[in-house]
């Protein structure tokens, strides 16, 4: 900050926690939404350590049945959108500006108010528990289990209100991201030069922006005939529950591509970087993503097989998520022709996409395999999924934002974590994740259930389901690694430098941290890989000029009021009509101020 | 979606008198009098459906088109709106016709005597 | 929502101002929203297993007439765009005023017509048509509520002294945007619950 002469509003001394909390610096937020992520990671990680316990012994007496359905209904509505989400979010804002070589995001405020909103959701989903009702009918909340007679308690009230409040945020945060990308790139800086990570970040956030209203409006039905006496999912006047899990699959299949794409687009970056050659393909994996992010919206019902769809919906939909997978292979294939013949760095971030390569095809091979009508009538509502899903979401999701931690700390904070704990940590977490995982496929294919809280001895489950606890353990120890690394690596002095792996995109080009208006003179692309075209023609960094003139916005309040404003609309919404009044009256005032504040 | 950068829009311009606006009004007013004449016809049932959705979506182009001037616009808005308009009706059809030519409905249907005059085909 | 910087207030890489293009994906992110409350209440048509069915509660000459003064509303918002792009100040804000007036009308209507229905025993957990039909209407008419609170807004600001600021036809015309979106909306509505039999 002290090098961007002409910053408006820093002329007195401000507390650490007040500029936190009005700073609308894409790089402050990113952190936010980083550490946020991550709290909540560990949170649904105790979920998911509970659920493992209660099921490591035949009748086991952990938990009730009631605890444990609220328990895996959370674990998984925190890992989804409360840890993934925003662990994709915080680096897609830590590095669009620096990647397309921008100042900032193109409406920094409203990218405070996004996480801002974002957190009032994850606070308003995870207080549940504090009043002993979590939702407990399943991330999806199939009707009528979420009806009145079977929830009575606040529990799906949460979910819907925490849901669509958490969905604002991701709503406004991709409206965001897609102006910046396509109307803030640096001169040169082609949407066919863009790093494959910003096109991952691209669809996503298109993804979103479309899916997103769909299950706005099927939670807001949701809450309608739990609150207002409405009957769209439940039979009473004619309601239909199979309305509810087409809704909830037309937004919640795009998800999952939400969840896994910006994983994709790191190891895109990693590998030619830890490669030291170009990526290979570079068009076929843009238009693998482009066509993953349309064919995305055209696969629901796959997930509704055995609600008896009809024979003609049930082969075009077995056809068209078949057909997802070709694009989906097309860039396991570019990844490892990228690694073919390169010249590998064996660092963790390498570890981990290899990693992710790995379990994530293994993942895709399942899904593949229930696409066909006949064997989901065998995997549906058993153990298959279970590893299905996680095979994507563990093996794929979390071990590409491993990855990109590891890459990108140095960025960060000017510092690189210890490689040889990074190491150990990730054979912790790849054993631990295959042992917990793997054995779940035998699980599902002997017959055991999803989502049963306990079971008996003879089935012939014991040893699998023994074998999955110790798993849970094993990564347990490997997260309390990184955890350590974190924190031992924070302590030592930042010597990583500007560029420790021979990067090629414009984030290496820049101090690190980057200074808060990232670029001292806007850089200039002039290929796919900007720093390495400058590297192999002798083109120098620009000078820097004595005069810094760069006027970043100031920060401000307003959103946060605005996202408090929001929050009260949200408890409004679960206790009484006042507090939604005053959430109300609190947003127009933010607005209002927010509207006058000068920016310039 | 957005493969080349275009700096300027098309040659044409939005109107440039208040008239040509009132014009426009004109016209969708007439079309929406029209509109309300065919609800009342006896056409068929078919005949009157498709006329009547046509008519909407020339009002809706129009709108878009001069009183949103989308028109006059780089095209890279067009293509932006355009794809979730189209999703959404892809969407709005396939689900339509999921429910609607599902035979194993138990609940659906009006007892006899009750029908509306445009049950589901 | 100013853009990041005074450089890239005017430079943006395709020409197209920031909030501008914010608004058009915004709406296309609608058209999913009202897309997917349209499918319900088409979904649920003919599923009432109790009445009052549409036939026997809507009027149709009544909500022509509020369509059309949603319509001209859509008139009178293009010429306050129009006021604003050529500084013709008076002209602006007359015809926001008239646009907010409209749009209160249209309002007006509504209430009336939920009260009417409500009277005639179609209560939201009536029937599939009472809850998709107010679920849908309801939130398309908050939607207008919110319209109707954006451009008083803005034609408040404009009373203050250095009006709604250099940009202020850029301001206009983004509203007019979400105006016109949120007309031709009812367009489809009018259509496909009114008009079609
Ligand atoms: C090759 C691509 C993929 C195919 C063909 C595929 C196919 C499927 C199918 C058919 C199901 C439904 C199974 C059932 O419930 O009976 C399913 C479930 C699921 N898939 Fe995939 N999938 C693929 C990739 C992914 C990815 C990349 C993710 C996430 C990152 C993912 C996440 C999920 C989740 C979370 C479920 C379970 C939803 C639930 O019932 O709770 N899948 N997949
Ligand atoms: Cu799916």
């Amino acid at each position: 900050m002290a090098t961007a002469v002409g910053t408006v509003g820093h002329t007195h001394e401000e507390s650490t926690v007040w500029k936190w909390l009005t700073t609308v610096d894409h790089k402050k937020i990113g952190v936010l939404y980083l550490v946020t992520g991550f709290a909540f990671f560990l949170i649904g990680g105790i979920e998911a350590v509970l659920i493992r316990t209660q099921l490591a012994v035949p009748n086991g007496t952990v938990l009730d049945a009631g605890l444990y359905n609220q328990l895996f209904t959370m674990h998984a509505l925190t890992m989804i959108f409360l840890a993934i989400m925003p662990m994709g979010a915080a680096f897609f804002n830590y590095f669009i500006p620096l990647h397309i070589g921008a100042r900032d995001v193109a409406f920094p405020r409203l990218n405070a108010l996004s996480y801002w909103v974002l957190l009032s959701g994850g606070l308003i989903l995870t207080s549940s528990f504090l009043f002993g009702e979590a939702p407990d009918g399943g991330w999806f909340a199939y009707a009528p289990l979420t009806d009145e007679t079977f929830s009575p308690n606040k529990g799906l009230d949460f979910y819907t209100v925490g849901l669509v409040v958490a969905g604002l945020a991701s709503l406004m945060s991709s409206l965001n991201f897609a102006v910046t990308i396509i109307n803030m790139r640096a001169p040169g800086m082609t949407m066919m030069r863009l790093p494959v990570y910003m096109w991952m970040t691209f669809v996503v956030a298109f993804l979103l922006i479309l899916s997103l209203p769909v299950i706005t409006v099927a939670l807001l039905q949701l809450y309608f005939d739990r609150n207002f006496g409405t009957h769209f999912f439940t039979p009473g006047t004619g309601g239909d529950p199979i309305l509810w899990q087409h809704l909830f699959w037309v937004f919640g299949h795009p998800e999952v591509y939400v969840l896994i794409l910006p994983s994709m687009g790191i190891v895109s970056e990693v590998l030619p970087v830890m490669s030291r050659k170009p990526l290979f393909g570079y068009t076929a994996i843009v238009m693998a993503g482009a066509a993953i992010g349309v064919l995305g919206f055209g696969v629901w019902s796959h997930h509704m097989y055995t609600t008896g769809l009809g024979t003609v919906p049930q082969y075009v939909f077995s056809a068209s998520t078949m057909a997802i997978g070709v694009p989906t292979g097309v860039k396991v294939f570019n990844w490892l022709g990228t690694m073919y013949g390169g010249n590998i760095r064996m660092t963790t971030a390498t570890y981990y996409s290899i990693g992710f390569i790995a379990l994530f095809t293994i993942g895709g091979i399942s899904g593949v395999m229930h696409a066909s009508p006949p064997v989901d009538g065998q995997h549906q509502d058993s153990y298959f999924i279970v590893a299905h899903i996680h095979y994507v979401l563990f093996g794929g999701a979390i071990m590409g934002i491993f990855s990109g931690l590891f890459y990108w700390f140095p960025k960060m904070t000017g510092r690189l974590l210890d490689e040889t704990w990074g190491k150990i940590g990730f054979w912790f977490l790849f054993v631990g994740m295959n042992l917990t995982f793997f054995p779940m496929h035998f699980l599902g294919l002997a017959g055991m259930p999803r989502r049963i809280y306990t079971y008996d001895a003879d089935l012939g489950w014991d040893t699998w389901n023994f074998v999955a606890t110790i798993g849970v353990y094993i990564l347990v120890v490997g997260i309390l690694l990184f955890m350590l690394n974190v924190f031992m690596t924070l302590r030592k002095p930042a010597t990583a430098g500007d560029d420790p792996w021979g990067g090629a995109t414009l984030e290496w080009a820049t101090s690190s941290p980057p200074p808060e208006h990232n670029f001292d003179v806007v850089p200039v692309v002039r290929d796919r890989d900007p720093l390495w075209y400058n590297r192999d023609h002798n083109i120098p960094m620009p000078e820097r000029p004595a005069h810094l003139h760069i006027h970043m916005p100031p920060p401000s309040y307003f959103p946060l009021v605005l996202g408090i404003g929001i929050l009260l609309i949200g408890v409004g919404a679960l206790s009484s009509l006042a507090i939604t009044a005053l959430g109300v009256v609190v947003a127009y005032y933010a607005v209002w101020g927010w509207a006058l504040e000068p920016t310039e | 979606m957005v493969g080349h950068e275009m700096q300027h829009g098309g040659e044409e311009h939005p109107p440039s008198t208040i008239r040509q606006y009132v014009m426009t009004g004109v016209i969708l007013t007439v079309i929406t009098v029209v509109e309300l004449f065919l609800s009342y016809s006896s056409l068929p049932h078919g005949l009157m459906v498709s006329l009547l959705i046509g008519l909407s979506a020339v009002k809706f182009v129009i709108v878009v088109a001069i009183f949103m001037h989308l028109r006059f616009e780089n095209g890279l808005l067009t293509r932006l709106f355009m794809f979730g308009l189209v999703l959404a009706a892809c969407i709005l059809l396939a689900l339509v016709s999921l429910f609607w030519n599902d035979g194993t409905d138990a609940v659906g249907g009006i007892p006899a005597g009750q029908e509306q005059s445009a049950p589901k085909h | 929502m100013a853009a990041a910087h005074a450089e890239t207030q005017h430079h943006t890489t395709t020409g197209i101002d920031n909030r501008k293009l914010l608004m058009w994906i915004f709406l296309a992110s609608e058209c999913l929203f009202f897309g997917s409350l349209i499918s319900t209440y088409l979904i649920f048509r003919g599923d009432s297993i109790v009445g009052p069915l549409p036939a026997d509660l809507l009027d149709i000459p009544l909500t022509s007439t509020s369509t059309f003064v949603l319509l001209m509303s859509s008139l009178t918002m293009v010429l306050a765009v129009f006021g604003a792009q050529h500084n013709r100040l008076g002209l602006m804000k007359g015809m926001l005023l008239a646009t907010i007036v409209l749009g209160l009308v249209f309002l007006g209507f509504q209430v009336y017509e939920f009260r009417h229905f409500a009277h005639l025993g179609l209560n939201l957990g009536t029937n599939q048509f009472g809850a998709s039909f107010y679920l849908l209407t309801g939130i398309h008419g908050t939607h207008v509520g919110v319209g109707v609170l954006y451009l008083a807004s803005l034609l408040v600001a404009s009373a203050r002294r250095n009006g709604l600021g250099k940009e202020a036809a850029l301001h206009v015309d983004i509203a007019g945007l979400y105006w016109h979106f949120v007309d031709i909306v009812w367009i489809v509505i009018f259509t496909l619950i009114y008009l079609i039999p």
